[in-house]
């Protein structure tokens, strides 16, 4: 089945919002430039990442091979953890585990499957505002500013360069206007015909340990049983916009994969069989603005994870529950 | 590591690095650790001495780091460097805490990385902005290092979940990813539930 796409959705949040200082129309279009600047043009840039707990300088270099892009993340002065995206998969090498991850691409590297779709129900969700006449690295930028009507959102401010719509600075916010995380770019480069070299990891992965996905399809009773599961009851604006049965990297047995979103921040949920030993707690992480919630029902261990503050992965988490009716019921823990 | 490096580091923090020494030094840096790991710990101290006021640990620590920072001011020897103006900035300190005291550098990790519009090194904002600009704290219940296996399965749930995320939400899911472990933190809901909802 496949997922619909909250991801580079970005303009719909200007579709219906009032601005102070700019039309509605003005706004989405600033958006809609920015999605496309990210995902289609090629860059290389410095920033640093700061949240409450720490702060990394981090390198991004993105460039384009013809309709699909390419793009690698790597950490200069932490873990030393590197992403590189693929036109096929996506690789977390983690050095300091000695583990790459990959998983497969799901929008199959397409530019046109990645470009921004208008939608109109975030008005009930967010506020925006167009602020401008700032400089940002001796650049023109216009100020978006993304407000949560509540606490189960975070918010946004992009800084964003007049000339290329690029995004020097961007914060995410809790309600009260708060960052908890922010990027910030010293440096950022456009090109044009960047080298491949260049989004090639610089990690010699010699040795580590390659961790794929299973494939798909083998376990089919636990995979069934796993897709039985729905929501009784999601905070205000979400809604499920897809499942899906996948295998994950490390993960022994198909994991469902549901996907929740308000048009703008999405939660994922991924339900798997538990272990045989009795149920661990209930736990819950945050780890600058993505938030987790561990739990175990009926035997399943669930998880929700995004980009949204903890107490939403915690009542998105919390509210699945076997759909008794769909004829579907999960077996008793292994 | 060389004055030169040290030089060039600031100088690709002050944004004035020439443009063709930052690529030459980026790729360095990639290849090097323990340049990583000196880049991270002046970032981090430049960004603290930027940010007066947004310690997240208790007087007394913040008052101790202070004194660290204070004497390795002090025992610092002047500059040989091109760019003195620069160097007795925010580097001399850093660059004394980074080789003085690792005492000093594990107190900067517990200290809230803040700036105030204008104020960055690398960037100004030219006009203020009315908006809140601490990084916000929340309600922590403790923090731990996770299991090697608790690590690689958030980050497996992290990497696929980016891939339905916006492009700006993306980037700040792999930068979870891409952070070193001990920035997991557990929450505590009681307190979250009592600011927030």
């Amino acid at each position: 089945m496949r997922i619909a796409r909250p991801a580079l959705a970005l303009s719909l949040v200007a579709a219906f919002c009032p601005s102070a200082h700019a039309t509605p129309e003005e706004a989405r279009a600033w958006l809609a430039r920015m999605s496309e600047a990210l995902a289609t043009r090629e860059y290389d840039g410095l920033f640093t990442h700061s949240n409450r707990r720490q702060s990394e300088t981090m390198r991004i270099v993105h460039r384009m091979e013809g309709a699909y892009s390419v793009e690698r993340l790597v950490s200069l002065d932490g873990s030393g953890r590197e992403i590189v995206r693929t036109p096929r998969e996506v690789h977390a090498y983690l050095p300091d585990r000695g583990v790459v991850l990959v998983e497969p691409r799901t929008d199959g590297g397409s530019l046109l499957k990645a470009l921004p779709r208008p939608g109109a129900e975030l008005d009930a969700q967010y506020l925006l505002k167009v602020r401008g006449g700032s400089r940002l690295l001796g650049r023109e930028v216009r100020i978006i500013e993304i407000r949560p009507r509540d606490a189960y959102r975070y918010g946004y401010r992009l800084w964003l360069d007049e000339k290329t719509a690029m995004p020097l600075r961007s914060e995410i916010c809790d309600q009260a206007g708060r960052p908890v995380e922010r990027i910030q770019f010293s440096k950022l480069d456009m090109h044009t015909n960047m080298p491949a070299s260049e989004t090639e990891p610089s990690v010699d992965a010699s040795g580590f340990r390659w961790v794929r996905s299973a494939r798909p399809g083998s376990d089919r009773r636990v995979a069934m049983a796993a897709a039985g599961w729905r929501p009784l009851k999601v905070p205000p604006g979400f809604r499920l916009v897809g499942s899906r049965v996948q295998s994950l990297p490390g993960h022994p047995m198909p994991v469902q994969h549901l996907v929740f979103s308000d048009g703008f921040a999405s939660v994922s949920v991924f339900i798997e069989p538990g272990s045989r030993t009795a149920p661990a707690p209930a736990e819950a992480s945050r780890m600058g603005a993505a938030s987790t919630f561990t739990t175990t029902v009926r035997g399943y261990m669930i998880t929700a994870v995004g980009e949204v503050p903890p107490t939403t992965v915690r009542d998105i988490a919390t509210s699945l529950a076997p759909v008794a009716d769909a004829g579907v019921t999960p077996p008793p823990a292994r | 590591m060389s004055d030169q490096i040290l030089e060039q580091m600031s100088a690709l923090l002050d944004g004035e690095l020439p443009q063709d020494q930052i690529g030459l030094l980026v790729r360095r840096m990639e290849r090097d650790t323990e340049l990583k790991r000196a880049f991270g710990s002046y970032v981090l101290i430049g960004e603290t001495l930027r940010a007066p006021g947004g310690i997240t640990a208790s007087r007394g620590f913040a008052t101790q780091v202070q004194a660290v920072l204070d004497d390795a001011c002090t025992a610092l020897p002047a500059s040989s460097g091109t760019h003195p103006a620069r160097r007795a900035g925010w580097l001399k300190p850093a660059a004394a805490v980074a080789v003085a005291a690792g005492t000093a550098f594990a107190a900067v990790l517990l200290i809230r990385p803040g700036d105030q519009p204008g104020s960055s090194g690398v960037a100004a904002v030219a006009d203020v902005d009315p908006v809140p600009t601490t990084i916000a704290d929340f309600a922590a219940a403790d923090s731990a290092s996770p299991t090697p296996e608790q690590s690689q399965r958030l980050a497996g749930y992290l990497v696929a979940h980016s891939q339905f995320a916006t492009p700006i939400g993306r980037r700040s899911v792999w930068t979870s990813v891409l952070a070193q472990d001990p920035g997991i933190a557990r929450v505590a809901y009681e307190t979250e539930t009592a600011e927030g909802l």
